[in-house]
Order: structure tokens, then C-alpha cells, then sequence
């Protein structure tokens, strides 16, 4: 593995053991609120400092991860639950089905990701984990095209062949030869991708308003936007979201390329 | 007469995603708990007329089939709670033009920095890639919200010290202008990753160019490669177009909230927040048009260009 490749795998360790941390602590948002404490700089009793309302950075921080890291895992389930089985079976048995898998994840890829989330959670409610089933739905063009274009690209070669020859079951070629041996770093990429544009989504709602996850429960988007609105003077409060997000999307983004196979000539 | 063949598929096809599209919304439009009527007030009072009007007393392929009908005409329907009683269509489109001047040059900026970084660059990892690739992945209303600070406070610092007077598009983003504007073409030809993964496909299409044997045969009777790989090269950018435009819609919609920009994507949001269903799913009707027609573009042109296309049909 590279450099930039364990630079990743570490950043995004660090998110883990952040999330896992977090749902260990028992951290309150309502309690923690002291407007005695708003503002303070960063100490040791509070890494990060305090936030208008008092409350601590650091665990504020920490918490944040939640509004991502489950729903983000979720989005990357329901992604391949649809668009693994949608790509390889359009890409080995080709035809009609192949056809209308395709036509179906056209359409649903000519509207826009973004837009798309915005128009469900204005008509189903908005959840963070409704919220990662769209974004997951809205992935599945990506993910099934491309485990289409690879099934497609092997569905004719000599070890296929081989293997019917060999009286292997239709299934057991899909499953494993095709999708599990030749598809499962292409899959690992999209699910970094797709992890990554959780992120992005999530804090993005959660930073503009309106969507997204709500104070007092934070989230790195929400923790800007409020941080900012009351330039307390602890810079932190503005600095250590921003840079937690730049760090893992980087993370994402580091380990993906790792996965990136040479493309033949 | 292949190319006029090869250009109807990619106009039916066109008509088909778009008309896919609109099925797609309305059916989660459809599939929406509760009843519309209820948003407008005294809805109940006129259940009968709205039902007439919103065709709701009609089953949902006929609805599906009136509305797409209208929208081909250009008539998107009635907005319930933005501007009540106004039509989407002139709501919608004098803020798609507005739009529409940041998001072309956005793409258009993109895909030259790309084009320029990746023919430089030579092999993926170049110091030049790995700075843009650091910034670009920060998020377009994270990247928004550093310009905007940056400028405002370096700026502020300035006035404060008398070294200059307070400029026109002081303070950022509450006062309208070019710099404004200017500041959301470029976050949103940078943010979100848009720079470095076009810069990527770019330098990924031009490498296995430059390894093809024709551009090696091309070397070795000492021809001029830059023509053939540049001409070689359009296919594979109109794809990337096509494929990055449904993003750049999106971003669309962050950086005109976070910069308080007036356009289709503000109003998307607005819509939805205030839940006018009609402007909503009007506006994500262009949103798909647009990225519709962005593939339209693209496909020609690979049609236009690429021999192999046209063969296939």
C-alpha cells in the first residue's frame, strides 16, 4: 500500500474510533448547556473550547460523527443491495433486462443527486436516514454502470467459458467469478466515493438549514454554521468542524485512489 | 445517412430520459403521505375545483400523461405557497437564465484547467494534481464559506487600517455583484471535488491516448501527435461533460443558498422548504432537462466525431 493509501486508511480509523468513542461517552447536548462557559478558549477541561451556548467543542465534535458515519454505512448498503445485483445481471445476461436496468438508471441519473435529495426530503420528512436511503438510491446509476461495463467486459472471456465448461452454475460465475473476484475493488471505490459524498451531503443540509440534522443535536455542518453565526472568539468552534470534514472527505478520497486499477491499454 | 441515424437515436433518446424523468418525480410525488389540498389554505372549501385542476381525480398514468403533455407546451403548473396563484413556468425560467450564468462558465472553466492541467501534467500524481486534488475535495459550501471569510476579514483588517477604501462588493454575500458572482463560478468549478476528478478522467483518457498504437505509429513516421490526440481527446471530454453536469446542477443549488444568490437552485430550495410541490417538481424537471440536454450536447458531438459511434448505430 502507498503512502497516501495509509494516510487514508489512518484518517478514516480515526473517524471510527471517534464514532465508537462518541457512543460510549454518554455525552448530553441539552445538559451540557451553560451560557456561563460561552466562548471559553481552548483549556484542559475543554480541548476545543466552548460554543456561545457553553457547550464543549471537542464533544460536540466527536458526536457530530454520528449524523454521518451510520447513515453514510446505511447509503452504502442500499446502494449495493440495488446496484450490484441491477449491474451484473444487465451485464451477464444482457438483453431486455439489460435494457431496462439501463434505461431505469438513465432516468434516475438525469436528475441531479442533490436536487433529488432535496425534493424527498421535502415531500417524505426530513431524517438523516431517510436521507441515506436517497442518497444510496441516487447511487445506484454509478455503481450499477460500472459493475455493468466490467461483468459486461467478462462475461465472454476464456475463464468464464472455462468454468461453464466445467458446469459451474450460472449463478455461482456471477456471484463469485465475476462479480466477488473481478468487481470487489471497483465496488470498495464506490463505497469510498459514496461515503465521502455522504459526508458532503449530510454537512452541507446540516450547514445551509432547513434539512439535514437539527440543533441541539450536532452535526460538523450545523457546528459552522452556528459557530459562525455568534463569533464567539474561539476559533476552534469554526476551525475543528472544517477541518474534520476536509480530513475525512481527504481520507475517502486517498484510500479510493489505492483502489484505482491501471486501466489496459 | 448512418450520422442522421445514429442522431435520431440520440434524440429519442433524450425524449425517453426526460419523460422517464418527470414519470420518476411524479411517482414520488405520487407515493408523498398525506394530501396536497391541505397546503393551500381553504383547500378544503375548493377540493373539487383543485382536484380538477391538480388532476387528482384522474388515475396516475392519465396524470402522468396530462402533465407531460403540459410541460412539453411549457406550462409547469400553478405554485401553491411560494408566489401563489403564479405560473412556475415564468417563476422558473427568468431564474434558470440566472443560473444558467453561473453554471456554463463554472463547467466551461472546469473542463479548461482540467484539459490544461492534465496535457501538463504528463502522469497522475503530479505535484500541480495533488494541490488542486487537496482543495478541490473540500465541500462547495465549505470552500464557499472560507472565500467568503477570508475576504470579508483580510478586507475589513484593510478598511480598518485606512490602506483602502470599503470596496463595492463589501461585505460578501450580502451585497450583490460581479465579484460575488464571480466567487460562485469558481468555488463551483472547484468544490466538491469537481476539479480534480475531471482534471483525473482527463489525464486517465489522455495517458492511454498517448499509449495508443496509432498515436505510437504516428511517432515513429515522426508525424505531429498534438492534432491527433487533441481530436482524439473530444469524445472522451464530451463524456466527462455530460457525466459532471448532473453534479454542477446540484452544486448549483449550495453555492446560490450559501452565497445568496437569486436563481433556480435558491428557489429549489425555498420551494421545498415551504413545500410548493408544483415549483419543486417544475424546477426538478428542468434540473433533469438541463442534465438532459448537457447529454444531448454530448452525444452528438461523440456521434459527430467518433466513426465507431456511428458504425454501432
Amino acid at each position: 500500500m502507498s503512502w497516501s493509501g495509509r494516510i487514508g486508511l489512518l484518517l478514516l480509523a480515526l473517524v471510527a474510533v471517534v464514532w465508537i468513542c462518541a457512543g460510549v461517552s454518554g455525552y448530553d447536548v441539552i445538559a451540557d448547556v451553560n451560557p456561563a462557559l460561552g466562548g471559553t478558549a481552548a483549556s484542559g477541561a475543554h480541548w476545543l473550547g466552548t460554543d456561545h451556548l457553553g457547550r464543549d467543542v471537542f464533544n460536540r465534535l466527536m458526536l457530530g460523527s454520528h449524523a454521518f458515519v451510520g447513515p453514510g454505512l446505511l447509503a452504502c448498503i442500499t446502494a449495493f443491495v440495488i446496484g450490484v445485483p441491477a449491474g451484473g445481471l444487465a451485464g451477464y445476461y444482457g438483453g431486455p433486462l439489460a435494457s431496462s436496468i439501463r434505461y431505469v438508471s438513465t432516468v434516475v441519473a438525469s436528475l441531479p443527486r442533490f436536487v433529488l435529495v432535496l425534493l424527498c426530503m421535502a415531500v417524505y420528512g426530513n431524517d438523516v436516514w431517510l436521507l441515506s436511503i436517497v442518497a444510496g438510491v441516487s447511487y445506484v446509476p454509478t455503481l450499477a454502470g460500472a459493475v455493468y461495463a466490467r461483468v459486461q467486459s467478462l462475461s465472454n472471456a476464456e475463464f468464464v467459458v472455462a468454468a461453464r465448461a466445467h458446469g459451474i452454475s450460472e449463478s455461482r460465475i456471477l456471484l463469485y467469478h465475476l462479480i466477488w473476484v473481478n468487481c470487489r475493488r471497483l465496488v470498495g471505490r464506490y463505497a469510498l466515493q459514496l461515503f465521502g459524498y455522504f459526508l458532503l451531503l449530510e454537512t452541507t443540509l446540516s450547514y445551509i438549514g432547513g434539512f439535514g440534522v437539527m440543533e441541539p443535536q450536532p452535526s460538523w455542518g450545523n457546528m459552522l454554521a452556528f459557530d459562525f453565526g455568534y463569533q464567539t472568539g474561539n476559533v476552534w468552534g469554526v476551525v475543528a468542524p472544517a477541518v474534520a470534514i476536509w480530513l475525512t472527505i481527504m481520507g475517502c478520497s486517498l484510500l479510493e485512489e489505492e483502489l484505482v486499477e491501471e486501466r489496459r491499454a | 445517412m448512418r450520422l442522421l441515424k445514429s442522431l435520431g437515436r440520440v434524440g429519442l433518446s433524450f425524449f425517453l430520459t426526460l419523460a422517464g424523468a418527470v414519470l420518476f418525480v411524479q411517482l414520488l410525488l405520487w407515493a408523498a403521505p398525506g394530501d396536497p389540498i391541505d397546503l393551500v389554505p381553504n383547500g378544503v372549501e375548493f377540493r373539487a375545483e383543485l382536484e380538477a385542476e391538480w388532476d387528482l381525480d384522474r388515475p396516475l398514468p392519465a396524470r402522468f400523461a396530462a402533465y407531460l403533455g403540459r410541460a412539453f407546451q411549457g406550462d409547469l403548473g400553478t405554485s401553491l405557497t411560494y408566489r401563489p396563484g403564479s405560473s412556475v413556468s415564468e417563476l422558473a425560467w427568468p431564474a434558470a437564465l440566472r443560473s444558467a450564468r453561473i453554471l456554463v462558465p463554472a463547467l466551461v472553466l472546469t473542463l479548461s484547467v482540467a484539459l490544461i492541467m492534465a496535457w501538463f501534467s504528463g502522469r497522475r500524481g503530479g505535484p500541480a494534481v495533488r494541490l488542486t486534488q487537496a482543495v478541490s475535495i473540500a465541500p462547495v459550501f465549505l470552500l464557499a464559506f472560507l472565500s467568503v471569510t477570508f475576504l470579508n476579514e483580510s478586507t475589513f483588517s484593510l478598511i480598518e487600517s485606512g490602506a483602502i477604501e470599503r470596496p463595492f462588493w463589501f461585505a460578501l454575500p450580502d451585497t450583490d455583484s460581479w465579484v460575488r458572482s464571480l466567487l460562485a463560478i469558481l468555488v463551483l468549478a472547484v468544490g466538491s471535488g469537481a476539479l480534480s476528478e475531471v482534471t483525473a478522467a482527463c489525464t486517465d483518457e489522455l495517458n492511454h491516448l498517448r499509449n495508443a498504437p496509432f498515436i505510437e505509429a504516428a511517432v515513429a513516421r515522426g508525424a505531429r501527435v498534438g492534432p491527433h490526440l487533441v481530436w482524439n481527446l473530444i469524445p472522451a471530454v464530451a463524456s466527462v461533460f455530460s457525466n459532471r453536469a448532473a453534479f454542477f446542477v446540484g452544486g448549483l443549488v449550495i453555492i446560490e443558498k450559501v452565497l445568496q444568490l437569486n436563481g433556480a437552485g435558491a428557489m429549489l430550495w425555498q420551494a421545498c422548504l415551504m413545500r410548493d410541490y408544483p415549483l419543486a417538481m417544475g424546477l426538478t424537471v428542468m434540473a433533469a432537462g438541463a442534465v438532459c440536454l448537457a447529454r444531448l450536447i454530448s452525444d452528438v458531438v461523440r456521434v459527430a466525431v467518433d466513426p465507431r459511434l456511428r458504425e454501432a448505430a
